[in-house]
């Protein structure tokens, strides 16, 4: 008997909208640009910095514009997303073992936001907010 | 007991007659705690003798009842029909070439897993007289995990990155290839590598870690094949140090 076999493609540019897990993948990498715009636009801030007095305050007042706090808001709630899928996702990367048990998967991931919470007291600090 | 109707939308595909496959609809009684493995025999049995699927434990363990059950890589035989609808679409596992209605073409998984050398490779061979290779409860702890797998390829299944780039080894045998790797018994590392640390290896993963969560066994391979990443770049930035080692 002769064989047949049928192949099915998975479309090249659509196949993430086909389950609702492929898409929440696809907001974490879109997060990942975000971020990484958030940082040029900080990169950009230390350029006008060292330009001088007005430079500076000509980025300042691009950034505490109506515009600007949009985009604070935006970047601000993809890095949320960014940050917490990842720290979800260190227990699968990284196994701790202690004789026969494995340092369970919460603690690990509750120490990732011990250390965040405690990073962004101090950077608040540091600016003089807190 | 109670009955339902359920209709069961089943992916066919005979490769004599169709140019493509097409969906037929069975109308199924099915008891409370059947699943859906229970239904398709049922229209095996009673409706439809032509219907081609594989299956064989019914209890989780032989791996050969993977399909799609509602968009989702399932063992039929783990489905139950209390959690689903009165209309079940069942299709065979994505990614794969189909080989006829719910059977598809295992070639390439069977390739990609011997590909990895799946079997200990033991630092100095020893006679059966000298006995067997101890481990400790704690050695075998730390790859138990990544042994359970019972090739459903359900994990290949859920990958998109399987789908959109074949040669990519995939999910269960790089998982296979961690849980050699992390046997205090094998000393393989190495040979697995050229295979394992490639392009088509652990690089061309992405993290979607759907293999995870669609595994019925948790292996959680995607887990392992992190693990795997961050050795081998470990290892690749030692090979730069003094006395690390060539490259
Ligand atoms: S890793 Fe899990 S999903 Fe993949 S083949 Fe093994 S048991 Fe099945
Ligand atoms: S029939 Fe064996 S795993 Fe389902």
């Amino acid at each position: 008997m002769s064989r047949k076999p049928y192949q099915r493609e998975l479309p090249k540019t659509t196949w993430f909208l086909r389950h609702a897990r492929y898409k929440k993948y696809m907001l974490h990498e879109i997060s990942a640009i975000a971020v990484a715009v958030y940082l040029l636009i900080l990169i950009v801030g230390l350029f006008r910095l060292a330009q001088g007095p007005d430079a500076w305050a000509g980025w300042l007042a691009f950034v505490t514009s109506p515009l600007g706090l949009v985009i604070h808001l935006i970047v601000f709630g993809l890095s949320l997303v960014h940050t917490t899928a990842w720290f979800k996702a260190v227990p699968q990367a990284m196994r701790i073992q202690r004789g026969e048990q494995f340092v369970p998967g919460p603690t690990i991931v509750g120490a990732h936001y011990v250390v965040w919470a405690a990073v962004s007291v101090f950077v608040l600090i540091l600016a003089g907010v807190a | 007991m109670t009955e339902r109707k359920i209709e069961l939308e089943v992916l066919r595909y005979r490769p004599e007659q169709d140019a493509e496959p097409w969906f037929q609809t069975y109308t199924v009684p099915c008891p409370e705690e059947w699943v859906v493995l229970d239904a398709l025999n049922y229209v095996k049995d009673e409706i439809d003798r032509t219907l081609s699927y594989r299956w064989s434990c019914h209890m989780f363990v032989c791996g050969s009842c993977g399909m799609v059950i509602d968009g989702e890589p399932k063992l039929a035989c783990k489905a139950f029909l209390r959690d689903y609808g009165d209309k079940i679409r069942v299709e065979p596992l994505a990614n794969f070439p189909i080989e006829r209605d719910l059977v598809i073409v295992m070639d390439d998984f069977m390739e990609k897993l011997e590909s990895v050398k799946p079997y200990l490779i033991p630092k100095e061979e020893k006679s059966l007289d000298e006995g067997s290779y101890l481990q400790t409860p704690a050695q075998l702890k730390a790859y138990k995990q990544y042994s359970m797998c019972i090739n459903c390829m359900l994990c290949y299944s859920a990958c998109p990155q399987y789908g959109l780039a074949p040669e990519f080894i995939g999910p269960a045998a790089l998982a296979l290839a961690h849980r050699y790797n992390m046997d205090s018994r094998d000393v393989g590392r190495k040979a697995r590598e050229d295979t394992v640390a490639s392009h088509e290896g652990i690089w061309e993963c992405s993290f979607v870690g759907a293999c995870s969560e669609v595994c019925p066994k948790s292996v959680d391979p995607a887990g392992a094949i992190q693990q795997v990443k961050f050795s081998s770049a470990i290892d690749y930035f030692t090979s730069w140090l003094p006395g690390g080692g060539s490259r």
